[in-house]
């Protein structure tokens, strides 16, 4: 066993055994940190593929941002999970039932996989690897040139979910205190305190 | 090279900036205070828009290397979606100010959710058809959900999410599948790789599950589930617009899918959408007879009107497309009038969906009631009225290309069908009497529902001459 | 030597995990949504393995492309979640009976 298939074997078996437990696990915090090595071990099958820029994606992206964003929202909804969990098994059979068949049908027809003869020359015409070039770089000259049009629409689904997260979270409280600097700094002692003579031994 | 695919894509970029620049100017100056003028400018853009792809482009045009097509096939849809963008628009002015829904940020999603309908109708490239259809169901997530204070809007959202973000897994499993046997995401690559009636093992998974995704944007059954909840708990001139232009961009969406991609193995697709077909017309004809909420009714109704119109497109022939087309069209003017009654039925000012609450109608209010009547005859099939046309279009198509069973169906399935409508009809007019809607003011729902009916009347006489756009547009489709 | 059935198998499990989950934690939105991550995760193993085999660099512009949607969606899908969750004081979904389907 080459050094490759070593990497292989460890990578494909704890993506999938981490993956297992995301589903499994009875606290989503769990579930979250198993997702996030589910996420670390492929990227690590994406580096044996050769693609190195979107396994570095993968890593900041996804375990950067995505996984935290869970993370987060996790942690700030107060629920009470074990209640949530006591039902599963209820489901069990009907999901293993769906799992087992969906992956045997998978299973016939991925184990025998070919291409179309037409598909090598397909490629060729489409965008060949760049011999030569870093991966990184000639997945750039692709998204900038040829992909433009799909590069600006993956901008405005950005938008999409950045007007919709505030449209549906954002809430402007009326009765809360919120800081303004500029009344701050320009406060004035003369307005802001009063002195007063006071005679002793006599209250105000 | 870069200007003429700018060109190409023109409308497109204009509604972009359009929303773009409403969102700064909104943001920047009086938020939810500008909301009716945005709202008003939108779907003037909109409008405009429409009416300019439908008299400029002519002849078939493709940029950005094939991933953007323009066709009369894509003007066709582009014109029904923009016009019923516009106009769905217009007609939840009343409803959303009376419910303090009237956010800058509605009328500038329902424009990116039409940006994204206008590529999904003019996809090319597998990556096009997926950027476009997220486009679109991001924005609608996030409108069925704008309520954000209601359980049921709240709820409305999260359901169409989960089940939105499932079916778009299985559609990108789909056209994974697809890219690694093709070796190409453009679908003039995909279809010289399919030989004439024989798809390849892998091939067919992939299209498989690839149907199975769209067909839960155009809810289908059994892919159907989420479309009830969704279209009851959304604020409804919401629901009005997921009746509408989604319905014929998922539509659209499909037919470009199975044609331009798959269009050599006809066979292999013609029987999953026969079957999706039979099974959604029946659900939608059942389901809908316990209904007494409309807008819950209307889903189901919906349901079953998709079910026709994948009639049309299970034909696989020029005709069918064609069919298909007329129908869809037919369908959103129809659907257009019925919400616009439906946004109008109030009482003490509160939104009722009740059908029960429509009891004599007729007395109340005579000219709504005919023109509500119309519209569900016509919604029903009956003959004269242009609903009728539609429905014998597309059983024409399925006799013609050999599938008589489908259209038996068809046939049996409106019958059933017709049940609820002209239940909503008995009501109107030898309800019970009791407690009345109140009186409807706005004249802007006034005109949509008029206009609607009156469409169902005079279009008996050439449909407005719209089967010769649908045949071309059809005939740019098929080869 | 490893080929691409080894991946696409792979990526077959991942994406049956995936639906298993989302039938399993019916009543927890949180796992549904890691659940539906886990299969675009899948796709993505897919689409770099159909990538490398075919020597096409098209297969990871889609993957980038995806990623970029996987994580707008997962900020829509959160920020309703968190919306539903101020309204009902639970994230489970089946127990509504808001609404009947």
């Amino acid at each position: 066993m080459t050094l490759t298939a070593f990497a292989f074997y460890v990578f494909a078996i704890t993506v999938v055994t981490s993956g297992l437990f995301v589903v499994v696990s009875k606290n989503p915090v769990h579930s979250v940190l198993w997702l996030i090595l589910s996420f670390l071990s492929s990227a690590g099958l994406f580096v044996l593929l050769g693609a190195e820029f979107v396994a570095m994606l993968l890593v900041i992206v996804y375990v950067g941002a995505v996984a935290v964003l869970f993370l987060f929202v996790v942690m700030m909804l107060d629920v009470d999970f074990a209640e949530l969990k006591a039902e599963m098994a209820k489901y069990v059979p009907l999901a293993l039932l769906i799992g087992v068949v969906l992956l045997m049908q998978l299973g016939m027809v991925l184990g025998t996989w070919t291409s179309s003869e037409a598909a090598m020359d397909l490629r060729g015409a489409v965008a060949p690897a760049i011999e030569g070039t870093h991966n990184t770089a000639a997945l750039g000259r692709l998204i900038y040139d040829d992909y433009i049009y799909l590069f600006q629409a993956a901008g405005l689904i950005l938008l999409v979910a950045m007007i919709g997260a505030i449209v549906l979270t954002l809430r402007h409280r009326p009765n809360i205190k919120r800081q303004n600097v500029m009344a701050q700094m320009h406060r004035d002692p003369a307005k802001a305190m009063e002195l007063k003579d006071m005679k002793p031994g006599q209250g105000l | 090279m870069i200007s003429s695919d700018i060109s190409t894509v023109l409308p497109e970029i204009v509604l972009a900036v359009f929303a773009m620049g409403a969102l700064m100017f909104a943001v920047y100056t009086g938020k939810d205070k500008t909301a009716p003028m945005i709202l008003w400018l939108t779907a003037m853009v909109l409008a405009g828009i429409g009416i300019w792809v439908a008299i400029s482009g002519n002849g078939s045009r493709v940029a950005f290397g094939g991933a953007f097509v323009d066709d009369a096939f894509s003007r066709y849809a582009k014109v029904i979606i923009l016009l019923s963008a516009s106009a769905i628009l217009l007609m939840s002015q009343d409803y959303m100010t009376k419910r303090g829904l009237m956010l800058f940020e509605f009328p500038i999603l329902v424009a990116l959710a039409v940006v994204g309908m206008m590529m999904m109708v003019s996809a090319g490239d597998l990556m096009a058809l997926y950027m476009g259809l997220e486009l679109q169901s991001l924005s609608l997530y996030v409108v069925a959900a704008l309520r954000r204070d209601s359980v049921k809007s709240t709820e409305a959202g999260l359901k169409y999410f989960v089940l939105g973000a499932l079916s778009s897994g299985l559609l990108l499993y789909g056209a994974s599948l697809t890219y690694g046997f093709a070796g190409t995401t453009l679908f003039s690559g995909i279809i010289t790789t399919v030989e004439a009636g024989h798809v390849p093992l892998g091939m067919l998974f992939g299209l498989v599950f690839i149907a199975a995704g769209l067909a839960f944007k155009v809810s289908a059954a059994p892919f159907h589930m989420w479309t009830p909840d969704v279209y009851e708990g959304s604020p409804t001139p919401v629901t009005a617009f997921f009746a509408t232009a989604p319905k014929i961009a998922a539509m659209g969406l499909f037919a470009r899918v199975l044609y331009d991609a798959f269009g050599n193995a006809v066979a292999d697709w013609s029987q999953i959408l026969a079957f999706l077909s039979v099974a959604s017309m029946f659900l939608g004809a059942v389901a809908a007879i316990g209904q007494r909420n409309i807008k819950r009714l209307m889903a189901y109704s919906s349901i079953a009107h998709m079910g026709f119109a994948l009639m049309g497109l299970a034909s696989g022939t020029v005709f069918g497309v064609q069919a298909m087309l007329v129908y869809m069209a037919i369908y959103v003017t129809m659907n257009i009038g019925t919400f616009a009654f439906i946004l109008s039925m109030e009482k003490d000012g509160q939104p009722v969906t009740d059908i029960d609450s429509l009891n004599m109608y007729s007395k109340h209010d005579p000219l709504r009631a005919v023109a509500m009547m119309v519209l569900l005859f016509s919604l029903a099939g009956v003959p004269p009225l242009v609903g009728f046309f539609g429905k014998y279009y597309v059983l024409l198509a399925a006799v013609q290309a050999g599938m008589s069973w489908l259209a038996i169906a068809g046939v049996v399935a409106s019958v059933i069908g017709a049940f609820y409508y002209l239940r909503i009809v008995y009501f109107m007019y030898f309800g019970e009497e009791g407690d009345m809607l109140d009186k409807a003011k706005s004249p802007i729902l006034w005109g949509f529902l008029m206009a609607s009916a009156a469409i169902m009347v005079v279009g008996v006489v050439n449909l407005f001459g719209i089967e010769g756009f649908a045949a071309a547009a059809a005939e740019t489709l098929v080869r | 030597m490893i080929g691409i059935e080894h991946y696409l198998a792979v990526a077959a499990a991942l994406f049956v995990i995936g639906i298993f989950g989302i039938f399993l934690n019916r009543k927890n939105v949180i796992v549904i949504l890691m659940s539906v991550e886990l299969m675009l995760l899948a796709v993505n193993i897919n689409l770099v393995a159909f990538s490398a085999h075919l020597g096409d660099l098209v297969g990871q512009v889609f993957t980038m492309f995806v990623l970029t949607v996987a994580a707008a969606e997962a900020a829509i899908g959160l920020a309703i979640l968190v919306c539903f969750f101020r309204n009902r004081g639970t994230i489970a979904v089946e127990d509504v009976n808001v609404m009947k389907g």
